[in-house]
């Protein structure tokens, strides 16, 4: 090598000197060592960036998002409570098994005396078969109080770094940390107000949790396997801002499965097979996908050998096919379902001071010497409380124009099996029934879910992205029924995940393209919530209005409508 | 003078990153011309070896389309506008550009 190139340049010396002065052959010589002796300084430094580049695996890159927020929620309300069985309530006031509701001293006459609208309807014979029963006291009909909460600014940053390295000629490695914090909290928890307050192995990293580093993904891509289409990738899955999501996010797919049902990490498998090299459809792509979302035995106390929670492994499969993926048109189809769901995931928060004394009495006693300390506790799961489906199919057409559209159909489907933990069953309250204790009426919990009927749910999401001025202007809505259920929860808008929403969600932005690594946006998400629980398949989704107006109550606390008007910078490196 | 040239030209090419960007072609007219021309040449098997946007860096591809270090013979009937199109293709998709962040 090193002797070809110093005949090189000895020829090209060459030609040039005979064109001009003939210069002596001790001179060319002469010129000839010293070039030798450059060329072996040269190949030193080679050598030196061969070196560097066989040790340096791994290939890093990443970005940081810095976000200011103003957050507003409008008509909050907070009615905790139990569904009651009121059929079974009444048969047994009407029996006696109460005592006399004449005598006020009686168990029911004391209750009918507590909670006089209650005992009017129940005396019209106006009661439902199962009705909210509020644990803070108020009687049928009683408004919680509705306040409006406004965060004006909320700071976030979100780091990003990702990694790949080459295993061999057809094996890869993929992986991506990820730190997500407000500014100024790096405990790693929340207070529980919500189910975006809770920090978990499916949402932790679009959910603020601190300066911590999390792996967001790590696997490997195994391509190629024995000279087939076939390839095989294993680890925490890429299974957050998948498609259609990535156009708000201005980068480009960021996950594989429907970002319209899944945006929660996962730890998986994917066997894969490149159908476009069989079909000639370009990107066509078929992917058999199985993950286990939860371990009922290892890590939960069961040496012990006294847990007697009714819980088992919960296992996910299904299907996702590329079915066409040009560069300009780009169809998904996603199916998959979870089995042996339970009642939560294992994750860990801080206790509310407000659910102490509803839950934790003797401990509230205690508490109220440190009225600003929260306790932070691990939950985990008691109750398999059934299986749920999910689809959706959608498609995203990017034009030569730098137009860019797309529309989405989500469907999911919660099939209970009757039932229920501490939150409730699938897509169903906990039955509570009314039992006199020491004299007193008080709800205990059946364990069994209200309603154990199979429940769908579906969801619409389109959107639009145009060139603008210095960047680019879009607008996305979405809709969510009454029990649609995706596995979004770790989108991380700070209000909560909008593809989650139980109601109507619609947001605009604007980017501005600063240069090709950095943009800012500026934009704004507006919800309105019609039912409660978006994004979670335990319990009954109340309507909105009923706990506002005092005739459903609910666990955590509901908002009506919301808003997060936002402006972000990126950078990208 | 010429040697001291030379040796910073081949140093510059070990450390240099992005020297300048393509800007203005369109990228997915490129890729349609990219499939149209070029990979009869240029995929497995075929005479000028299989060739992706991947098997260059960006500052690579636009060194390449800059000095046309290619067979002229194979871009007789493309245009100046053509050649743009394509580089903005291939520059866009290049191995140190963003990917899709998918498995497989």
């Amino acid at each position: 090598m090193r002797n070809l190139l110093t005949l090189l340049l000895a020829g090209l010396l060459l030609v040039p000197a005979g064109a001009m002065a003939a210069p002596t052959l001790e001179e060319l010589q002469k010129q000839i060592q010293e070039m030798s002796v450059e060329i072996e300084d040269m190949m030193d430094i080679v050598e030196k960036n061969e070196t560097h580049t066989a040790k340096d695996r791994i290939e890093w890159y990443g970005d940081m998002r810095t976000k200011v927020d103003t957050v507003h929620y409008q008509d909050i309300a907070w009615n905790p409570g139990v569904a009651v069985d009121l059929n079974q309530f009444g048969a047994d006031a009407m029996s006696g098994a109460f005592g006399n509701p004449a005598d006020p001293t009686s168990p029911i006459g004391a209750f009918m005396g507590q909670y006089p609208n209650f005992a009017a309807a129940f005396g019209a014979g106006q009661l439902p078969a199962v009705g909210g029963f509020s644990m803070l006291g108020f009687d049928l009909g009683d408004k919680p109080t509705k306040d409006d909460l406004n965060n004006d600014l909320l700071y976030t940053t979100r780091l990003r770094l990702g990694m790949k390295a080459k295993v061999w000629k057809n094996v890869d490695f993929a992986g991506r940390l990820i730190m997500y914090k407000n500014w100024g909290d790096s405990t790693g928890t929340k207070v529980f107000d919500s189910w975006d307050a809770f920090t978990m192995d499916g949402t932790n990293s679009g959910n603020t949790s601190g300066d911590f580093l999390r792996v967001e993904r790590a696997y490997f891509n195994w391509k190629d396997i024995g000279d087939s289409n076939f390839y095989l990738s294993i680890g925490r899955r890429p299974s957050t801002y998948g498609p259609p999501s990535q156009f708000r996010e201005n980068e480009m797919r960021g996950g594989t499965p429907s970002g319209h049902l899944v945006h929660f990490n996962f730890d998986g498998i994917t066997a894969g097979y490149k159908l476009s090299k069989l079909t000639g459809v370009e990107g066509q792509t078929i992917r058999f996908c199985y993950g286990q979302g939860f371990e009922s035995q290892y890590g939960n106390g069961e040496l012990y050998n006294t847990n007697d929670f009714a819980t088992q492994d919960t296992h996910l499969g299904g299907i996702n096919l590329d079915i066409m993926d040009d560069g300009t048109n780009f169809l998904q189809l996603t199916a998959f379902g979870a089995i042996n769901v339970v009642d939560g995931f294992k994750g860990t928060f801080a206790f509310p001071s407000q659910l102490m004394p509803l839950f934790a009495p003797t401990i509230n006693q205690d508490a109220q010497n440190f009225p600003n300390m929260n306790f932070m506790v691990r939950y985990q799961p008691t109750t398999v409380i059934g299986d749920m489906l999910l689809g959706g199919l959608g498609y995203v057409r990017e034009q030569e124009n730098g137009v860019n559209m797309f529309g989405s159909f989500g469907w999911t489907q919660l099939r209970p099996n009757g039932e229920a933990g501490l939150f409730g069953g699938m897509g169903s309250d906990n039955l509570y029934q009314v039992v006199d204790i020491n004299g007193e009426l008080t709800p205990v919990p059946t364990n069994k879910v209200v309603d154990d009927s199979t429940k769908d749910g579906y969801s619409v999401y389109v959107g639009i992205q145009v060139p603008s001025p210095g960047g680019k202007f879009g607008i996305e809505y979405n809709y969510g029924s009454e029990f649609w259920t995706p596995f979004t929860q770790a989108q991380d808008d700070v209000i909560g995940s909008k593809l989650a929403t139980r109601g109507h969600a619609g947001e605009a932005y604007y980017i501005f393209d600063i240069n090709p690594n950095m943009f800012i946006k500026v934009g704004g998400i507006y919800y309105d919530y019609e039912y409660t629980g978006s994004g979670s398949p335990v319990g009954t989704p109340q309507k909105v209005e009923d706990v506002l107006n005092g005739t459903a109550v609910s666990l955590l606390p509901v908002a009506d409508t919301a808003w997060d008007g936002y402006t972000s910078l990126t950078i990208k490196f | 003078m010429l040697k001291k040239m030379l040796a910073l030209t081949l140093a510059l090419t070990f450390v240099a990153t992005t020297v300048f960007a393509i800007d203005g072609g369109n990228p997915r007219k490129g890729k349609y011309l990219f499939k149209k021309n070029c990979k009869s040449c240029h995929s497995d098997g075929a005479e000028g070896g299989d060739v992706t946007p991947l098997s260059k860096t960006q500052s690579q591809w636009d060194r390449m389309f800059k000095k046309a270090k290619h067979d002229p013979k194979a871009w007789e009937g493309l245009s100046e506008k053509d050649l743009l199109d394509i580089n903005q293709f291939l520059f866009d998709h290049a191995s140190d550009s963003d990917q899709p962040e998918t498995c497989g």
